[in-house]
């Protein structure tokens, strides 16, 4: 089960089975402390914002461009799927994906909030013009 | 000529490709689609929910857009795909 810890050392909050060993960004080793999801909501209450498009834009770019896949050249379809996602995250909760439907399982349904594990899915894996289900990510060409 | 629907998502790209085909088709044939759209109303999505079972395992496990299905005989397409496999599809529901 996914629980909250923070470093005891620089607060940061980390949301997961296993905390990590090392800390990301103070770098201290066994800092994480578990604690309570009540305290973890009040950790991040004072900061919790929504993302514009803009904002996700620049997020998905930078979150591409370190891996083999990029954000879709063709800027009218990335729109319509930045309407689509932004559509759920508003009625649903979630930005989820545009071209599935949610089961309803919440567990089930977080494999489908955008950026989804694409990578092994039968339209991307081993695919040289591999694509995401959407195609808001595609391959990168060598 | 038994019941065909299409599970469609408004801001799906490949239902915006199939959507013309689909209109294509139902102008060439005697063949109509009930075009459901599961994003942006609950009723239709938890009809395609309730085919769950029969749907996803043939569309990699997902309930993806769109989908083409015949409640009947649960036969079912789904994603993008050509014109004629379109149609070959839908003329074999009889
Ligand atoms: S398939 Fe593409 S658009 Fe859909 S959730 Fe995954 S990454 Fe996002
Ligand atoms: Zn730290």
């Amino acid at each position: 089960m996914k629980k909250f810890y923070r470093c005891f050392v620089c607060g940061d909050i980390h949301y997961g089975v296993k905390p990590p060993e090392v800390c990301p960004t103070c770098l201290v080793k066994n800092a994480y402390v578990e604690i309570s999801s009540a305290e973890a909501e009040r950790t991040m209450e004072p900061v919790m914002t929504t993302m514009t498009r803009d904002e996700f834009r620049r997020v998905i770019e930078r979150f591409a461009e370190k891996n083999e896949f990029q954000v879709n050249p063709d800027t009218a379809k990335v729109e319509m799927l930045f309407d689509g996602i932004f559509a759920n995250e508003q009625n649903h909760g979630f930005k989820y994906c545009p071209c599935r439907l949610r089961t309803k399982d919440f567990n089930e349904d977080l494999k489908l909030v955008c950026p989804c594990h694409f990578i092994v899915h039968e339209t991307y894996k081993g695919k040289t013009d591999g694509e995401c289900w959407c195609g808001l990510f595609v391959r990168r060409k060598k | 000529m038994s019941r065909l629907i299409m599970f469609h998502a408004r801001e799906c790209p490949h239902c915006r490709v199939m959507m013309p085909l689909v209109d294509q088709l139902e102008k060439e044939q005697k063949i109509r689609f009930e075009k459901l759209e599961i994003w942006h109303d609950e009723k239709n999505a938890d009809l395609m929910r309730s085919y769950r079972p029969v749907i996803a395992p043939k569309c990699g496990g997902q309930l993806r857009t769109p989908t083409f299905f015949n409640p009947e005989t649960s036969a079912v397409l789904c994603g993008e795909v050509p014109y004629d496999k379109l149609k070959e599809w839908a003329l074999s529901q009889g």
